[in-house]
Parts: structure tokens; sequence; C-alpha cells
């Protein structure tokens, strides 16, 4: 991904300090979208849009952290940088545990922001990819009928087909045939890439006996 | 006179009545009584004209009527024979058959019979008074029942004389009686064989009776000196030689070695000691008295024969050494002859004068002592006040002072010396205390003394006195006319008070209170030394990435310059945003005096919410105004008004702590609800006022808030009314809190001057 396909919201209540940050990174390269006002951001802000945020942490009505909040929601998410006036610690320990790239402090370096902001552009750049690869797992995974979707638990789980069958009241047979339906549905020709996926896709696995 | 009034009253009520009472009170006035003495002796006895002349004096003193007093002397006593007695009835009847006595007043029993026997010839019905006339002689006559009087009570005399001489000689013996051959003698001689041999105390009595004068004398001087001797009477001796009783006794006791007693006491004096009787003059008198009975309508017959129940113990002091009788055994009320007065008695009238003198004088010397001590007391109160006064005012470093305008003399206390640092040799006076203050306060004084002798009323002036040594020392004087007659005030009282460390704590108090109001300002721009460094860190954000993307810019081989020149400029604009905040700030934190100027409040309100704003969002309160269009200015220093606003901002804002953040805002509200005033109004959404803080908000050191000194709203109010404005907190009923500031307008303070 190009610095030109990624988009920088910047959202500083402070016309000056906003003019100036989004000057700067404009000019190097990246396309911006400035708002003095949380509300309109949120109101303007396209989530399909690859980029990242820089927010300041104190501003009227919604300060930074609220507006990562409320960057959570599915659709929404982004990467953030914070820029604040008052490094004070315990707004910044919140805002890196809420997943914040990075916590600037004013008057903040080009080197600092720019650096930042190509970290959460990549950062951004794998998060959708991401989201993209549990999304069609996930799409394969709703293919599967639910013997097969069981066989999968147990497949990943390490378990024989023989074992499997035992478990399931069948015959090694049938499991194996569950087993290769499965395993085309899912894509996957070794045991190993599926553990990957269905681990990516967050599906449990069975408890070893 | 009141007698006279009645008459004419009586008269004129009737005039047939006033001949006949009229007259016979007139008539009585007018009569006279006449009294005949008829004395039975001669006028050489002494004892004889001694009662003539007691019963003279009494008739004339106690009759309420004129009294004419005949007197004979019949000599009956040495004349006892029928010749004398036919001659002397002759005499009398031709001498008063035309003159008529009321009474005949006889004394002595010698003449009594002779009188009754003849009254009928010269006063005939007349009644007869005796007096001196024994129990015996009464019993020898056939007594009438109009001849009354005094009886002598010979042998009382006797026996109470006796009496004295026992007391007086306890251990006498022998006892000696004396008595002529008289016929009163030849009684005695009865009498006293009867009395003495009645005594309870027996003596060895040796009478010494019808003698011839030189064989008694004879026998008085063989007496021995421890005897008793009564000397009775001894009229005529042996020989038939007449004597005159007293005259005798006195010789004879002359010649006694033993005390001589008498039944007479009208003889003591000349020797003799003493004895017991009434005198003549008082038997006069008794007589006088029975007369002046029957004088006044009293029938002589019912007048019994009395005697006088006044006798007493009469004593020769000079008697009483001679023989060494001891004055203490004499009966109580004893009356003592030619005692030596003493000298109170002597001098009786000198030594009352005297004592009266010294009485007087001493009476006059106490009370002049009493003065003396009272004034003296007085005079030591009064000093004892006026030290306290004095001590208590120059304790208070209070100096006293009076001047009196007519003479212009002055009175000081000491204190005032001291408290003028004058030394001891320069005299306190009206001019050492004019010249003493300092030269540009004389004005100030003159005119302050003008305005008291004017209005008369006290006034206080504080003026700055010059001390010698040059330091200048700052008093109060406080001064009061004191006026002498009501009209032109002729004293001046006043007071020095020192009070230069007064007037060095006031101007440290007000350097201090600058200094509190200074450190305060600080104190809340500490407490926004987070959101100022914000306000500063805004610009200088904006320029460092502004001067960045300049230089990133102007690296590439076509710079875009507009934009480099854009950057270029936004970097200048917040270089001078970034100035402003550093310029508001060094107001803020500027120490110094006051310094008064033209303010447009909203200008103030707002350049107060650009120093909050960071401060604002950190603490996720906004601020909406309200501000008034054409709003009077008004003046003041814009830093201390601005602190102001800055600390009801910081209190607004601290109330709605608890508040939800969307529901904090702070309304800012400007207006001008009065003429001549403009008014602020801090409004908040916060917890209010609660009612118990309300009365105590503006109290030094009182806070609710966790960490705060509680000086802010104190300070606030002080400068306000350094600004002749006032604030106010109330509760909003909608909630919060809303405080009111008010400042006069400008105009208005320029109109008031």
């Amino acid at each position: 991904m190009t610095k030109e396909n990624a988009t920088v919201f910047i959202v500083d209540d402070d016309a000056g300090v906003l003019k100036a940050l989004t000057r700067l990174v404009s000019a190097n390269g990246y396309r911006t979208q400035s708002f003095t006002s949380p509300r309109e951001f949120l109101a303007h802000h396209d989530g399909e849009l690859p980029g990242c945020a820089v927010f300041d942490v104190s501003m009227p009505e919604l300060d930074g952290l609220a507006l990562q909040e409320a960057l959570s929601t599915p659709g929404t998410q982004r990467p953030v940088i914070f820029i604040t006036g008052k490094g004070d610690v315990p707004t910044s320990v919140r805002a890196m545990k809420a997943g914040a790239v990075d916590f600037l402090t004013k008057p903040v370096s080009d080197k600092d922001l720019l650096s930042a902001i190509a970290r959460a552009i990549e950062q951004d750049d794998e998060d959708r990819r991401n989201r993209a690869d549990l999304a069609s797992i996930e799409t394969r995974l709703a293919t599967l009928t639910p013997r097969e979707r069981e066989v999968l638990g147990h497949v990943v789980a390490g378990r024989l087909n023989k074992q499997i069958a035992g478990d399931l009241g069948t015959v090694e047979k049938t499991v194996k045939v569950h087993r290769g339906r499965m395993m085309e549905k899912m894509g996957v020709r070794t045991v190993a890439d599926l553990v990957r996926i269905a681990e990516k896709a967050g599906v449990p696995r069975l408890p070893q006996r | 006179m009141s007698r006279l009034l009645s008459h004419t009253r009586i008269a004129a009520l009737s005039l047939i009545a006033v001949p006949w009472f009229a007259s016979p009170p007139a008539f009585a006035e007018q009569a006279e009584s006449r009294i005949l003495i008829l004395n039975s002796y001669n006028y050489t006895f002494p004892a004889a004209t001694a009662a003539a002349t007691g019963a003279r004096d009494r008739l004339q003193q106690r009759s309420p009527r004129k009294i004419e007093v005949d007197a004979e002397y019949l000599d009956m006593v040495r004349f006892p024979d029928p010749g004398h007695e036919r001659l002397m009835a002759d005499f009398l009847r031709d001498r008063y058959a035309q003159r008529q006595p009321n009474i005949v007043l006889v004394i002595g029993a010698d003449s009594l019979p002779f009188v009754v026997k003849h009254r009928d010839s010269f006063a005939p019905g007349v009644p007869v008074v005796f007096l001196g006339v024994g129990k015996e002689s009464l019993e020898r006559i056939q007594r009438p029942p109009d001849v009354t009087g005094h009886r002598f009570d010979l042998e009382l005399n006797l026996t109470e004389t006796l009496a004295l001489a026992e007391r007086l000689q306890p251990n006498a013996r022998k006892l000696f009686a004396i008595a002529g051959s008289g016929r009163l003698d030849r009684r005695w001689q009865a009498i006293a064989r009867d009395v003495i041999s009645r005594r309870e105390r027996k003596f060895e009595t040796t009478y010494l009776f019808d003698l011839t004068y030189d064989a008694l004398a004879a026998e008085v001087a063989r007496i021995p000196s421890d005897a008793i001797v009564l000397c009775l009477s001894v009229f005529r001796d042996a020989n038939g030689q007449d004597f005159i009783p007293a005259e005798i006794a006195n010789k004879l006791a002359a010649l006694s070695p033993a005390p001589f007693y008498t039944p007479y006491i009208d003889q003591i004096g000349r020797g003799l000691l003493g004895g017991f009787s009434e005198t003549f003059a008082a038997m006069g008198g008794a007589g006088a008295d029975i007369a002046l009975e029957i004088l006044s309508g009293k029938d002589p017959a019912t007048v019994p024969p009395r005697p006088n129940p006044r006798a007493w113990y009469q004593v020769d002091h000079r008697a009483m050494q001679r023989w060494k009788l001891n004055e203490a055994n004499l009966p109580p009320d004893t009356v003592i002859l030619n005692k030596p007065p003493s000298l109170w008695e002597e001098h009786r009238d000198l030594v009352l004068a005297a004592l009266l003198a010294f009485a007087l004088q001493t009476a006059f010397v106490v009370a002049l002592l009493i003065q003396r001590r009272r004034r003296q007391r007085a005079e030591r109160l009064l000093k004892e006040s006026e030290e306290r006064m004095t001590f208590t005012a120059a304790s208070v470093n209070v100096g006293l002072w009076q001047l009196d305008r007519t003479t212009n003399a002055l009175w000081a206390t000491e204190h005032c010396r001291a408290l003028l640092g004058l030394s001891k040799d320069v005299a306190l006076s009206r001019d050492t205390i004019l010249e003493a203050i300092h030269p540009e306060d004389r004005e100030a004084a003159a005119s302050a003394i003008r305005s008291i002798i004017k209005t008369g009323d006290a006034t206080a002036q504080d003026l700055r006195f010059v001390r010698p040594d040059g330091e200048v020392r700052w008093m109060r004087v406080r001064v009061r006319s004191h006026s002498g007659d009501g009209d032109a005030p002729d004293q001046l009282n006043g007071i020095f008070v020192d009070i230069t460390e007064q007037k060095a704590i006031e101007a440290e108090a007000a350097v201090q209170r600058q200094e509190v109001t200074h450190l305060m300002r600080v104190s809340v721009l500490g407490e926004l030394s987070g959101a100022i460094a914000h306000e500063i860190n805004q610009p200088l954000t904006a320029i460092l990435s502004n001067a960045q993307t300049a230089l990133y810019l102007l690296e590439k081989d076509s710079p875009d310059l507009v934009e480099v020149r854009e950057a270029l400029k936004d970097i200048v604009d917040e270089d001078n945003r970034a100035g402003e905040v550093i310029q508001r700030l060094r107001r803020l934190l500027k120490k110094g005096e006051k310094s008064f100027e033209t303010i447009d409040m909203n200008t103030l309100v707002a350049s107060t919410i650009l120093l909050l704003n960071s401060e604002m969002i950190a603490r996720r309160v906004s601020v909406k105004t309200e501000l008034a269009d054409s709003l009077p200015t008004i003046f003041g220093d814009p830093v201390q008004l601005q602190q102001i606003l800055l600390n009801l901002l910081m209190n607004a804002m601290d109330a709605m702590a608890a508040t939800p953040a969307a529901e904090r805002v702070i309304t800012i509200l400007t207006r001008s609800a009065h003429i001549g005033t403009v008014e602020a109004l801090v409004r908040d959404r916060g917890t209010g006022i609660r009612a118990e803080d309300q009365r105590r908000l503006f109290e030094p050191f009182y806070t609710t808030k966790d960490r705060g000194l509680g000086l802010g709203l104190t300070i606030c109010s002080t400068i306000l009314q350094a600004h002749g404005g006032r604030l106010s907190l109330t509760n909003d009923p909608a909630g919060g809190a809303v405080a009111v500031l008010t400042l006069p307008a400008q105009e208005m303070l320029i109109a008031a001057q």
C-alpha cells in the first residue's frame, strides 16, 4: 500500500495546530482529512478508507480517547496516534491499552509524527488484510455442515480418524469422507494449515482427552 | 388684755351686765395684804431677824397681791414681866386700831401667849400665824382655831444633831451638853436629857447647865478632845446675864478641845462644828407659806401647826479641820460651810470659760485636723487618681494635655515629652509642641484646631511629629474643646497616641494584602499551569509543524513556495499567539501597585476565557457567553479584575466536578442592569452553595474545597471593594450557583468626582 492510497484523519480543536499538522502530513504525501470538531469527524469518517487517525487528546465535547472508543466498532477501525499538550501518564496508558499506535507530546517533531503515521498505516494495512482473511475463513466455515464442523473441531484438536469415529459413534470411513470434504471446503491441504486458519477464526479446540 | 377683750365682748352683748362684772377683779388687784410681824426678840437676835426677813421675802415673792409688812419687836424674851406686856398691848392697840392687818405673824414662842391674850385689842378676828414655836410651848397655851403656824421641832433637831455627832465621832464616849438658864434654855435642858437618855448609844454625859459664863468657859476648856459637845442655847447664865446664843456658842467652841455641835445651824460658821436644823430664814419661809394659804382664803382652823419639812445637816469645814474629823463620815447631802473652794468652785466661770475655750479650740483643731485629713485624703486620692490616669495613659502610650487658650498655658503629662522625644530640660509648652509637628502637617493641624474651635466637636487627626533626633513619629491627636462659659471655648483638651507602629503595620498590611492578592493570582496560575503550558504549547506545536513542513518543502526539487509562504505566515501568527499568552501571564504574574485604566468588561471576559480555554477543555467544561452589546466601560485594575473572573470561573469548574460532562456548562453574562453599573454573571451547573456555607463564603481561610486556602473569595471581595464594587453569590433556581460581580460604570465614577 502506498502513501497516496492512505488517508490521515487529523482532529484538533486548535485551528492553528490542525492546519500546521495537516500541512505537514500532506506535504509528506499523504491524503489528509482534517476536523476541528470530533463530532464533525465522526460524521464524515469513512472507515473503508485505509489510513490512520491523529487525534488531539484534549478537545471540547469529545476528547481523543472518546474518539478512539468511537472508532472501535466494526467498520470504523483505524489505528490512532495521539498527540497531547500534557503527556500525563494515566491518559497515555489508557490510550495505549486501547490500542493506540503512539502517544506523542506537543510540540511534535515531524520525524516522530511521520514515523508513527507510517507505522499506523502499515498496521492499518495489516489489520485490513487480517480482517479480509478472517472474513474469507468465516465465509468458508459457514459452508460446512454441522458434522463437518464437528470433525473440524476434532481434527484441530489433533485426534486420529479412528478416535474421532469412536467419539462421534460412527465408523472411521465416514469420518474420512467428512474430513476430506471439510478440508476441501476450507481450502487447505494440510492439518497445519487448518489449525492456523481455525485459530485465526477463533474456532474452539476440543479439549484433549 | 384677754380679760378686757372678753369683757368688751360681753359688754357688746349686754349693757346692763357691765358694771357688775367689771368692778370686783379690778378691786381685788388693787387690794393689798397687810401683815403684822410680831417678834418675840429684839432686833439684835440674828435668828429673829433672819426669820423675819425669810418670812417677808417669801411673802413678797409668793403673794399674788401686794404685801405691806409692819413689824414690831416685842422683846418678850428679855422682858417677860406683866408691865411690859401691858405696855406692848396698849402700844399695839393704839397703833393698829386703824390699821388692821390681814395676818398677824408671830416669831418665837414667847410672844404667842401674849398675842392670843391681847389679839382682840389690836387685831380682832385676825388669823394668827406663828413660827419657831416648840411643841411644849404650844401645849402650854390655849390655842384658838384661827391661831396656827410653824412648829419648831427641837427634839428632832437635837436627835439628828446627836446622830451627826455620833457619825463623825464613832469612838466618842463622853458627851457634854451645854444650856443656859433662860426660859428656852431650860426647855432645851429637858429636851436634852430626854433625847440623850433615849439614844441607843450610851455616853458618859456631863450636863453643863445653869452655870455662870465663867464657870461654863472653864468647864468647856477642860472637855477632853475625844468628847462630843452639844451646845443647845445660852440665852442667860446663872448670874442672870443675857447672851445672844449664837455668839456665846461660837466663843465657847473656840475654847473647846472637843467638837461643838448645835441644833441651830444658823450659828455654824464661826467656830461651831455642825448640827441639824432648818435655818431661821427657812423657818420664816415656812410660816409665810402658812400665812399665804390663809390669805388665799383657806380657813386657818383647817391648817394645823406643822413643822418645816425642810431641814438639813450642816458642818463647818474649818471646824472639821480643827477637830480632825473625817468628811467621809458625814451623812449624805450635808452642807459644808467654809470649805475652801476648789479651783473649779472658785473660778468656776473662768474655768468654764477656759474649758469652753479649750473645748472650742479643741473642736476647732479637731475640725481642722479632720478637714486637713479629708483634704489630704482628697489630695491623695486626687494624686492617686492622677497618677493612675497618667500611668494608664503612659501604659497605653497616650500623652494627655490641656491648653488654656486665653493664657496659652499648657499642662501635659510627662509622657507627652517622651512621645515627642523631648529631653528633660526642654519645657513643655504650646510652642514646643507646635514646633514638633512635621512641617507638612502643620497646615492640617491648624485647620483641625480651627474646626474644633468653630464647631466645638471633638476631632482626631493623624499628624507626623519630628523628634529632635530627626525621627518621624505618627501621632493620633484627639482634641476636644472645653468651654468655660458655654460661649467661646477657652480650653483645649487633647491626647497624643503614638500610632507609628500602627501606621507601619497598616502599611505592612497593605503590602501584605497586595502580596497575598498576588500570591493568590500566582496560585491560581499555578493551578492552571498545565492549561497555560498547553496554551503556549499549541502555537509552538503549530510553529514547529509549519517550520518543518516549510523545510521539507524547500528540500524538494520544485518547492511549492506558495505553501512555504503560507506555512511561514502561520508561523508568524502562531508566534504572536504564543506571545499574547505570555503577555497575559506576565500581567497576571506581575507584582506591584494597582494601575487603574479604562476597561471593557466584555474584553476582559473574553481574554479570561482564553486563558482558561485549555483548562476548561481538560475539565470537559464548556463555556457559553452572553455578552451585552453596548456595555459602559469600567475603571479599574484589569489584572485584579481578571483575577476575580479567573477565581469565579475556577470555582465554577470546581463546583461542576461531579456534574455529568455534558452538563458542565459555565455561562458568562455581562449586562448593565442598573444605570451606572456593569455586571458580570458567572453561572455554573454545579452543586450550588450549601446553606451553612452561604454566610461564611467571604470569611478568610474558609473553604469548601479539599485543597483550597479559603482566600479566593475574600480577596475577590477586597479587590471589588477597592473598586467600589461588590460580589454576591447565590444559588440559581435552575441549579448551580450564580456569582454576580457588580462594578460602577466609569461615567459614574467621573460624575462622582
